[in-house]
């Protein structure tokens, strides 16, 4: 007790030292950081729901640009259907959710912020049922209801242009990208359109947040009564798949599907239970396969 | 004795490359091979780690095979599928055999999936979407399939998909990043 006293006095002794050099460049750190703070609350309070539904339509006219959607009503209005019956049994139920299937064979699909999911046809192809369907939707949905695209983009955004979505519109600055002929005119649908142009909406995710919304991706289609394992089989079928050289193929932004199905194994007895759930085949087949 | 381990190594690593093929895949651990899709059915036989295997079909959380002369099922998660196949835009159109199993099974003609592949399109690449300009038509389109709550409901209740509740195993941890 003697000693730690002594030690404590010690402390004591030594510490306005250490302030009076220190102390200046302390409460300047200080200030710093909580000024940082309190910008990214400011940016967040700012970034609304609906910035973040501008944001995705900006990237999403950006890909249709790019790939443009199949041509078929019934097809699209299903993956619709079965998309957003997954959607309703996550935390975001009520977004504008909106699925669709784009013409190119490139494997892959593509989810944006606030709740916009792109599938490719070469991806639909590799599919056998709608369990399947709802597993790989089911990923997607679980990286927007974790804003996994939106925290990659923020971080690779300019605080300055971040904090200033939600306020007026520069006019300027959506002219020169042709924003107003579009009329995609928020600046968080150009902030979304520069992400793709960029190329920043292209990068790969973190290997943990692809981890993280298969392991609730599963959950999301347990939930709704679909067969648990219809994202690992997806996921096995990639596994068979080599890249298609294009860098934008499933294989070149995820993960391998090895990795992927080990890290998932993990989580499967919580669903174990489900695994007679159905798959639902023959809808599935009426509409993907008879095209 | 070695000689003799590494002969019968050298031997399980032919038979696993002869057994190659589209619809193969390997044991990624030793698994038994049920009679049916169940941890209480019958054990036919104990596969060893890295035994090729032929897929026949999938059952929820099993896979149906054919391996060492016999039909059983193995757990999914207990297969690893050795990459066989080019993916997306530059393939000459023909469908992923695996897909194709259970498409086979379920009594689809591979003539529908080739008619699905058969678009000419070819893949998207990084500069394609880079260059592209925001089509506001085709999103205007796309927002248009939109499905609403009570639509989607009925949608599950047609195939009978009931939901049920499944707790998030990451929220029960925490934030986990």
């Amino acid at each position: 007790m003697k000693r730690a006293i002594a030690v404590l006095a010690c402390v004591l002794c030594a510490a306005p030292a250490v302030a009076q050099l220190d102390v200046g460049r302390l409460i300047d750190y200080g200030r710093k950081a909580v000024d940082a703070g309190s910008k990214l609350k400011d940016a967040n309070r700012e970034f609304s729901q609906e910035d973040e539904v501008q944001l995705g339509d900006g990237i999403a006219a950006t890909l249709l640009g790019a790939s443009p959607l199949v041509k078929d009503a019934n097809l699209q209005r299903y993956v619709n259907r079965v998309g957003r019956w997954v959607a309703l049994h996550s935390d975001r139920p009520d977004l504008p959710w909106t699925f669709g299937v784009i013409e190119t064979q490139t494997v892959n699909a593509f989810a944006m912020p606030g709740g916009t999911i792109l599938v490719s046809r070469g991806l639909l192809r590799q599919l056998n049922s709608e369990s399947e369907l709802a597993g790989a939707l089911a990923h997607e949905i679980a990286h927007v209801v974790k804003r996994h695209q939106l925290a990659a983009i923020q971080s690779s955004t300019n605080s300055e242009v971040w904090s200033s979505i939600g306020k007026d519109v520069a006019g300027e600055a959506i002219s020169r990208r042709g924003g107003d002929a579009f009329g995609l005119k928020s600046r968080a649908a150009g902030l979304g359109i520069d992400a793709v142009k960029n190329g920043v909406f292209l990068r790969p995710l973190d290997r943990s947040m692809e981890y993280e919304a298969d392991r609730l991706g599963v959950i999301l289609a347990t939930r709704a009564g679909y067969d648990p394992y219809g994202l690992p089989g997806v996921l096995q079928v990639l596994g068979t798949m080599r890249g298609d050289g294009t860098g934008l193929d499933i294989m070149a932004t995820h993960p391998a599907p090895s990795d992927r199905l080990a890290e998932l194994e993990k989580v499967m007895p919580a669903v174990e239970g489900y695994a007679n759930q159905p798959r639902v085949e023959g809808r599935f087949r009426q509409v993907v396969s008879a095209k | 004795m070695r000689i003799l381990q590494t002969l019968g190594a050298a031997l399980a690593l032919f038979a696993s490359i002869a057994a190659f093929g589209q619809d193969q895949a390997f044991t990624n651990r030793s698994t038994e091979l049920k009679e049916k899709p169940d941890a209480a059915a019958t054990t036919l036989a104990t596969l060893p780690e890295n035994t090729g295997v032929k897929v026949v079909s999938r059952a929820g959380a099993w896979t149906r095979i054919e391996a060492a002369g016999r039909t059983g099922f193995v757990r999914v998660f207990h297969l690893r599928f050795p990459a066989t196949v080019e993916g997306g835009g530059s393939s000459s159109g023909g469908s992923n055999p695996l897909s194709a199993i259970g498409g086979f099974l379920t009594g689809q003609k591979s003539d529908d999936r080739a008619k699905l592949a058969s678009t000419g399109v070819r893949g998207l690449s990084k500069e394609d979407v880079k260059n592209a300009s925001p089509d506001e038509a085709a999103l205007k389109s796309l927002q248009s399939y939109r499905a609403d709550r009570a639509g989607a409901e009925r949608f599950a209740k047609e195939a009978k998909l009931a939901a049920v509740k499944v707790p998030d195993p990451d929220a029960s941890k925490g934030e986990r990043r």
